[in-house]
């Protein structure tokens, strides 16, 4: 029973769309602001020294050259990537953990003089030992990344030389439901590390007033994290820090965090000037935290029917100088969307001297996808079924609980994994040589976490919307869609006003696929609330029951006789004389129930055998994502995942040799262009949510999942090599084609 | 070093500078004249997202000269549309849902409008050729080539 909407699910288009089309928008690094200085930052060249002693006096004596700051300028204050520990600082205090670390920072009158200023800094480091490799990192006796990692404050599961984080889940009966299998099957899978390759780099701007008071322009996906860790570490009041979050040119994960604006803070208080930080391409891969690698290891008990009896999971992630977010995945994502009874699952987050592993598109989920999916394959071939029956042999059914004893919605998840089957060429294959067909399945939980909106109705019946929810991927078109929807307004009647953190309360980041889900729902409460007061005074005005009156047309009228009505213009006219005030309508969130979302992907490739060269032909996905609000979006996230999930599967690979990054550049870091991308077709499964707004549950993260796994596992199915470590490069294929020649 | 005296006709305006010579054309438009449409993606000749047209012909501005761009007609994405009336490729990317964070759109909206007035009927390879030099990390390049394909037919009318 499709219910009809007059604006949700329409495709509109962005209401940010001519503006970026114009090349009118405002990002980071298109702030000028009046006698603004340049930032420029050193970094260090070591991956693990003691700094000895840094002399910037000829660098202070550079004309232009207004204020130099180093660790000595900073509050002693750690704070911590994940909330839980807090283990580094802006600037390398005493100590360099990886090569890239900021060590100093200059304000200079232009660019070209801070960067010259810069490169006549020096300093002393005496080299200490060092770790490179996560699982040497992780042996006794290893050179230790953070000697004083037992003193620092906040919690994790382990402490242990470079063990910085461990996570543990358990359920069943390991031995038991080991020794009920007819197979067991074991695995190690390795993922690499990856740049999230957003296009705009990290630029920002800080104006310090007079009176204390910091104003900060930065392209961000978290303005109030921003504003929080700046306003706790250089010990300023957090009313006196306002983020104005800019358009962010990509993110993925990159921009919830601080990047380079606390020096920008800083030299604006020692300068009295706007400072402004434009950080260059390499930068943003030797600065910003990449993901590292993470190496999974896995072991299932099966019956010959298919059915799982057991599983085990050990999973390390390197998480490079300091902790990053994602380790929970090895825990959390390990059973996939899979009945598991029996579970035993240990994820540990291990230090390196290489850059801070950051977040990129559901940190550390793609990791073990990569790593479950493969292994699913690898467990049907053990007992000789079809990978597709063999997942959906297993999959969750209604009533299945999680590890933590929630009961799992499973909505639409089987809908999803048939559509995928039968929407693609899983039962025509193709009897070529070379070629092949995969699938991988995921999920994600919707995210959830603070969101605050307000309704206004206007004196000519506009509608204004304020959140703190910044917009990346179409979200203030989606959340004006519903808003129009609720109250009864065409699309083009909404506009979501400009944001700051002064200007509205704590919203959670635009993250973890959680906007559409907990924002919209936000808003839609917001939107119910206003029209809830338009009708109680139109009640009044009309003399009418309020259960009795509807908005048509943008008219309050009495059901059944349309001529009894008022216009909104004219409701919100009278609200502000009214006894009841102005119209707005407000609402504050924060946990929605769990909304899990599901994602097949189907991949088919040919692979050169001479070149060892995987082209992909053919890419179907489906996915469960409740309701599309605008399935113009919804297509756009879709392709655009899926797409940076097939540089992961191919040729992405972030290469660092001893701790130094040997492609931090995009002529050798390779992303997709637009002549490496197949035909796409992406399938919407619809099966409405009761929390989000019109059914809605999340979409962005799991379209970023799936390609390695089918891509490694169509390769199976091309040619019997499996390749358990990304990315699948030509080289490897070529040397496994070879391997099984000789073996064979 | 010296700044050199230089005169860059861009969008039909002629606007008098002083440069130094080392200035790329991308940094001298963005901060000497504001036209921040175009954008600074790598600085290296990587991304595309700071196409211009010299000539009529597309370049990755970061890697002109602004003195080497004087008294050359220049052409930046602010010079595509008119007044407020869109180009038919900047309005077929907004129809077509093509526009996703929006950094990369300048530059593949510059290189879909240089292939159309070349070739006012292309393939899709055609298309996806065109734009190769142009990276856009958030679209998957699908709605990218479509809205091309659709602003193609008001060049071929
Ligand atoms: S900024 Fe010119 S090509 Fe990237
Ligand atoms: S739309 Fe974001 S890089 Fe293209």
């Amino acid at each position: 029973m499709a219910t009809t909407y007059a604006v949700v699910g329409k495709r509109v288009p962005r209401v940010d769309a001519v503006d970026k089309a114009t090349g009118r928008s405002i990002y980071g690094s298109d702030i000028y602001l009046p006698g603004m200085l340049h930032c420029k930052i050193l970094s260090s060249t070591q991956a693990h020294a003691k700094i000895k002693k840094i002399d910037f006096s000829k660098a202070l004596a550079v004309p232009g050259v207004k204020s130099i700051i180093t660790a000595a300028d900073v509050p002693d204050i750690m704070y911590g990537t994940v909330g839980n520990i807090r283990d580094r600082s802006f600037m390398a205090r005493d100590r360099v953990r990886f090569i890239g670390e900021p060590v100093a920072a200059v304000a200079a009158i232009d660019e070209d003089v801070a960067e010259y200023a810069v490169s006549l800094i020096e300093v002393e480091y005496e080299p200490l030992p060092a770790v490179f490799d996560v699982l040497e990192a992780m042996k006794e006796g290893a050179p230790l990344v953070h000697e004083k990692l037992q003193e620092y404050e906040g919690s994790t599961g382990l402490r242990k030389g470079n063990i910085c984080s461990l996570l543990t889940a358990t359920r069943g009966d390991m031995d038991a439901g080991l020794s009920e299998a007819d197979f067991i099957v074991e695995g190690t899978y390795r993922s690499q590390p990856i740049n999230q390759g957003y296009m705009e780099p990290m630029a920002c701007a800080a104006e310090v007033e007079p009176s204390g008071r910091v104003t900060i322009w930065t392209t961000t996906q978290a303005p109030y994290a921003i504003r929080n860790t700046i306003a706790e570490t250089l010990q300023l009041p957090m009313n006196r820090v306002k983020v104005i979050p800019l358009e962010i040119g990509g993110g993925f994960g990159a921009k919830l965090r601080v990047s380079f604006e606390a020096f920008c803070v800083i030299l604006s208080q020692k300068t009295g000037r706007p400072v402004k930080m434009i950080s260059s391409r390499e930068e943003n891969f030797t600065a910003i935290g990449p993901r590292l690698e993470c190496v999974a290891t896995i072991k299932t008990g099966v019956k010959k029917d298919g059915t799982i009896t057991a599983r085990q999971v050990h999973a390390v992630y390197d998480t490079g100088a300091y902790l990053g977010p994602g380790v929970g995945a090895g825990v959390g994502h390990s059973t996939g969307p899979y009945r598991v009874p029996n579970f035993k699952a240990e994820s540990y987050a291990v230090y390196t001297n290489k850059i801070w592993a950051g977040s990129y598109r559901a940190s550390g989920v793609a990791d073990m996808v990569f790593a479950v999916e493969s292994h699913m394959d690898e467990v049907a071939a053990c007992i000789g079924m079809d990978p597709f029956d063999f997942r959906l042999k297993n999959i969750l059914e209604e009533g299945d609980r999680s590890l933590t004893g929630e009961v799992i919605p499973t909505m639409g998840l089987r809908e999803m994994g048939e559509a995928a089957k039968t929407g693609s060429n899983w039962n025509t294959r193709k009897q070529e040589d070379g070629w092949g067909i995969g699938v991988a399945f995921s999920d994600w939980k919707s995210g959830t976490g603070a969101s605050t909106a307000t309704v206004s109705l206007n004196e000519d019946g506009t509608v204004s919307v304020l959140t703190g929810t910044v917009d990346i991927a179409g979200s203030d078109t989606s959340l004006s869609q519903i808003v129009a929807e609720t109250i009864g307004v065409p699309f083009e009647k909404v506009v979501m006003a400009k944001k700051d953190t002064d200007a509205a309360p704590f919203n959670g980041p635009t993250g973890g696929s959680r906007v559409i889900y907990s924002a919209g729902r936000t808003v839609l409460q917001a939107a119910q609330d206003a029209k809830e007061k338009v009708l109680r005074l139109a009640a009044d005005v009309l003399e009418a029951n309020q259960d009795d009156l509807e908005v048509v047309n943008e008219r309050v009228q009495v059901k059944g006789s349309p001529d009894k009505g008022r216009s909104l213009a004219e409701i919100a006219r009278l609200s502000s004389s009214s006894k009841y005030g102005s119209i707005m309508g407000q609402a504050a969130l924060s946990q929605l129930p769990f909304a899990p979302i599901y994602n097949a992907v189907v991949v088919e490739i040919k692979v050169d055998k001479e070149t060892g060269m995987i082209k992909v032909l053919n890419f179907t996905q489906s996915q469960d994502l409740g309701f599309a609000i605008n399935p113009n979006s919804v297509e756009g996230q879709m392709e655009g995942g899926a797409v940076q999930a097939i540089g992961r599967a191919l040729y992405e690979n972030f290469i660092f040799d001893k701790g130094k990054p040997v492609n931090p550049s995009l002529t050798t870091y390779l992303l997709p262009l637009a002549l490496d991308v197949p035909p796409m077709s992406t399938i919407m499964i619809e099966s409405v949510s009761k929390e989000g707004a019109f059914g809605a549950k999340a979409v962005a993260e799991p379209p970023g999942f799936g390609a390695p796994a089918a891509i490694a596992n169509a390769l199976y199915n091309a040619t019997g090599i499996r390749i358990r470590d990304l990315p699948l490069s030509p080289d490897k294929v070529r040397a496994a084609l070879k391997a099984k020649q000789s073996g064979s | 070093m010296k700044k050199n005296f230089i005169i860059l006709n861009v969008n039909e305006e002629e606007r008098e500078l002083y440069v130094y010579p080392h200035r790329s054309l991308l940094d001298t438009v963005r901060d000497e004249l504001q036209l921040t449409g175009s954008k600074k993606g790598c600085d290296e000749g990587d991304c595309g997202a700071c196409t211009m047209f010299l000539d009529g012909n597309p370049v990755t501005s970061c890697m002109v000269l602004a003195v080497d761009a004087a008294g050359r007609r220049i052409t930046t994405i602010e010079g595509l549309s008119n007044g407020t009336k869109l180009s038919p490729v900047q309005q077929a990317f907004v129809e077509h849902g093509a526009v996703q964070c929006g950094f990369c759109i300048p530059g593949l909206i510059m290189s879909g409008t240089a292939l159309l007035t070349r070739n006012p009927n292309p393939t899709e390879e055609e298309i996806r050729m065109a734009i190769s030099g142009n990276i856009c990390r958030c679209t998957g390049y699908t709605k990218v080539v479509e809205a091309i394909q659709a602003a193609a037919a008001s060049y071929s009318r």
